[in-house]
């Protein structure tokens, strides 16, 4: 028997692990997985293994070469390797969801290459990388195959033109409902987009699970969704629009899938309480620009990697606190209250 | 996971219900003459010379106090010798041979009632300095001088709350003697003039409350109150009690004291009662002996100076399939671990933990933000070690890493095993 000497403290909590965690979304994952399969067949379950291979097999073989470069004896079983995690699992399953069921195999591929090796590895693999993996794979496919992905402006005779696709074309269209109604779109049966994204019931069951094993920050997407709703609302009062404009924004594109699985990655968050609630906040309103100014129809992943520069800034030591002040409440609810009128003048007199 | 951690588990089902084994009477005792807060000292025994209990047998010199070092027993000197101090010191000690006869030295004599009432506030609190009453929470900080504050004390509180998980000395303590407790609170009202006396237990630990609040009624016009607070990690955190107890806000830098309150831990009150009442220094307290590789978890009430190897040959030992060990002296949380168990008893010893050591394999930070919410005084465990890691000063001193109490929170939830507090000791360090 031997004393080993440590520091205090002694005691670990039992049930916190990164494997725990990361399983977890990957179990909150997989209804998505089978819906998407069920609805799209066989094209969705190649289009989701390749984009996990892709991303576990490139991080597989990354760390090989570093491990030989570094003149280390070759092992089947790599030390660095996280797919024991699941992380990179994870990463590979959310990109694949994100994308359409008519992208080719091959973009699929290389989009998984490239996002993981530019987004995580080249940081210094988990937990160091700064920009959402899946989001930025997604975001790497849009812009360089944007005709080849069928992106939701691109309008299928057959299935017909995704909810926002719609409202892209004009932004009060509220023929929208009789398109699909909001059962299709609650359910996701028969509902034109993404693999993973059209099934709003299943993403909040995911959520629950999640939640209920505490494995994310619950007020992430609560203050993302919230902001969007908030805005929808400003816009539809002001403009008497009728309670479709916010449900349809809520549950008829990416976001639920986009504020469950990909705002709350945590290694891409800020950790302050406040900070989580700024930068949802910023998630929901650049979401909302980009959908009601902007070109594209859809715009949660921009907007997940335009915040996720921000996270340094809003951890920065010189103002990241871990509750919030008088002082930073108030202007936090001066910003919400600037971004509700901009947001307005901007629909009604600009847009 | 990640969500705001407050709760700890807390292991103590393992002693609480366990009877005090008493009378555990060592046949030396290892009486250590400097210790980590006392470097010089001098003795005015002789190897073979007779002691008796209560006798002086020299004295500390911590700079600022000095100490008179009591022995024990009674029995012969046997001589000098170096040895483990559960700081983690090896210190000079007496060693003196028990001949159990408890033989009390002169100045050992009661004082009857009416002679405390008169005693003033100057009377008591030498007496509790030449009795050399320490913080007996673990601290070790003499007593007298935090009763020497300048400031107004209304409120004094004992502190019974025993955050820490596995122990179980306090509760014992308080079952056992609860008169002398309630005693000791009243002589150190009177010697602060305090208006009201607070004991402040943990809400889940009903049979302490019904012990206490059955001794209340001897005590009815003393206006004693027993303060119930929630079961969280770190509640016995003085900060922490106070503002439970009394609702009293006492911010980072400042000393209860300033705010008309003075927090006693709860065997230290013993103490005071001892010494005031039978005029004895610290010659015996409550220790549990637990852990998962303990194999008969115990209470135990024993000398000051004994030597931990008996008390855990008392408890039959370390468990047989246990290969690796970690043995700490303190709470798991906080606790010091030592690399042998040949160490004395002080009386800041308020348990002897033997854990099975267990491999935690940690993995790169992924940020999830549980360190920050659970830590009790605000700071960012994870944005700390980030800043040590480039040793960034300004950065540290931004954070204020010098808040942080060292309570082992963060690295208890961290969810990929990092060893946050570890990085806050350095973090602290580094800024020195």
């Amino acid at each position: 028997m031997e004393i080993i000497q440590k520091s205090a403290p002694h005691l670990r909590k039992p049930n916190a692990s990164v494997v725990r965690m990361m399983s977890d979304v990957a179990i909150a994952l997989s209804p998505l997985v089978i819906f998407a399969i069920y609805q799209h067949g066989m094209s969705a379950f190649w289009i989701l293994l390749v984009s996990v291979l892709s991303m576990v097999g490139t991080e597989y073989l990354y760390y090989q070469i570093i491990d030989k470069m570094n003149g280390e004896k070759f092992k089947l079983n790599n030390k660095s390797f996280t797919i024991y995690n699941f992380s990179v699992v994870v990463s590979g399953l959310i990109y694949g969801l994100t994308l359409s069921d008519r992208v080719s195999l091959v973009v699929v591929a290389i989009g998984g290459i490239v996002g993981v090796f530019l987004a995580k590895l080249i940081f210094g693999g988990m937990g160091q990388n700064i920009f959402n993996i899946a989001a930025f794979a997604r975001v790497f496919v849009v812009l360089s195959f944007g005709g080849a992905i069928a992106y939701d402006t691109f309008v299928d005779s057959d299935v017909g033109a995704t909810v926002l696709g719609l409202l892209s074309a004009d932004m009060f269209d509220a023929s929208v409902t009789e398109h699909y109604s909001y059962w299709t779109m609650f359910s996701g049966i028969g509902l034109p987009g993404s693999l993973g994204e059209t099934s709003a019931l299943l993403i909040l069951v995911g959520g629950l699970y999640l939640f209920l094993r505490k494995s994310f920050d619950i007020f992430v997407p609560l203050t993302y969704v919230g902001t969007v709703f908030v805005l929808s609302l400003a816009v539809m009062l002001t403009n008497d629009a009728g309670w479709w404009f916010p449900i349809t924004h809520i549950i008829g594109g990416g976001l639920l899938f986009g504020a469950i699985f990909m705002a709350t990655d945590p290694i891409t968050q800020p950790t302050t309480r406040p900070g989580r609630i700024y930068f949802a906040f910023g998630l929901g309103v650049i979401t909302f620009i980009i959908r009601i100014f902007g070109d594209l129809p859809e715009g949660v992943v921009f907007a997940i990697l335009i915040m996720n520069m921000f996270v340094p800034a809003i951890d920065y030591h010189k103002w990241a606190r871990n509750k919030f002040t008088f002082r930073s409440a108030t202007i936090f609810s001066l910003v919400v209250i600037v971004t509700i009128i901009l947001t307005v003048v901007g629909v009604n007199y600009v847009g | 996971m990640i969500a705001k951690t407050k709760k700890v588990a807390d292991y103590k089902k393992l002693s609480t219900e366990l009877p005090t084994l008493r009378y555990v009477d060592p046949e030396r005792v290892y009486l250590s003459l400097n210790t980590d807060r006392a470097k010089q000292y001098s003795v005015n025994v002789e190897t073979g010379d007779y002691v008796k209990l209560g006798q002086i047998i020299g004295e500390r010199d911590g700079g600022f106090f000095k100490q008179p070092i009591y022995s024990t027993v009674s029995g012969k000197v046997e001589g000098f010798q170096k040895k483990m101090h559960p700081s983690g010191m090896e210190v000079d000690v007496v060693v003196v041979q028990n001949d159990f006869k408890d033989e009390y030295h002169e100045t050992i004599t009661d004082r009857p009632e009416s002679v405390i009432e008169k005693m003033s506030r100057e009377e008591i609190i030498d007496v509790i300095k030449d009795k050399a009453i320490v913080g007996l929470g673990g601290s070790g900080f003499p007593t007298y001088i935090k009763l020497n504050t300048d400031e107004n004390i209304d409120t004094v509180i004992i502190n019974a709350v025993e955050c820490e998980p596995y122990l179980s000395s306090d509760y014992r303590l308080i079952k056992d003697q609860p008169d002398d407790i309630f005693k000791g609170l009243k002589y150190v009202m009177q010697a602060m003039s305090a208006s009201q006396g607070v004991i402040a237990v943990k809400k889940t630990k009903t049979e302490l409350i019904e012990v206490l609040e059955n001794e209340l009624r001897r005590f009815k016009d003393s206006n004693i109150k027993i303060a119930k607070l929630d079961d969280y990690y770190p509640q016995g955190w003085e900060v922490e009690t106070i503002k439970n107890a009394l609702g009293i806000k006492v911010p980072s830098g400042k000393l209860p004291m300033e705010y008309g309150v003075l927090n006693i831990n709860v065997s230290t009150t013993a103490a005071i009662f001892e010494a005031l009442k039978h005029n004895l220094p610290i010659t015996k307290r409550h220790i549990t002996i637990n852990g998962d590789a303990i194999k008969f978890p115990q209470n135990i009430r024993t000398r000051i100076g004994a030597s931990i190897k008996d008390l855990i040959k008392l408890s039959d030992g370390f468990i047989d399939e246990a290969d690796k060990i970690d043995l700490i002296i303190g709470g798991p949380m906080m606790g010091k671990s030592v690399t042998t168990d040949d160490v004395l008893v002080n009386q800041t010893v308020t348990s002897v933990l033997a854990l099975k050591s267990v491999e935690t394999y940690e993995e790169p930070c992924v940020r999830c933000g549980s360190c920050v919410f659970s830590c009790p005084v605000d700071i960012q465990p994870v944005n700390i070690m980030n800043a040590y890691k480039r040793g960034d000063k300004q950065a540290l001193e931004n954070l204020e890493v010098d808040k942080c109490i060292e309570c082992g929170l963060c690295a208890y939830v961290c969810t990929s095993k990092i060893h946050l507090t570890d990085y806050m000791r350095k973090g602290k360090n580094f800024l020195r």
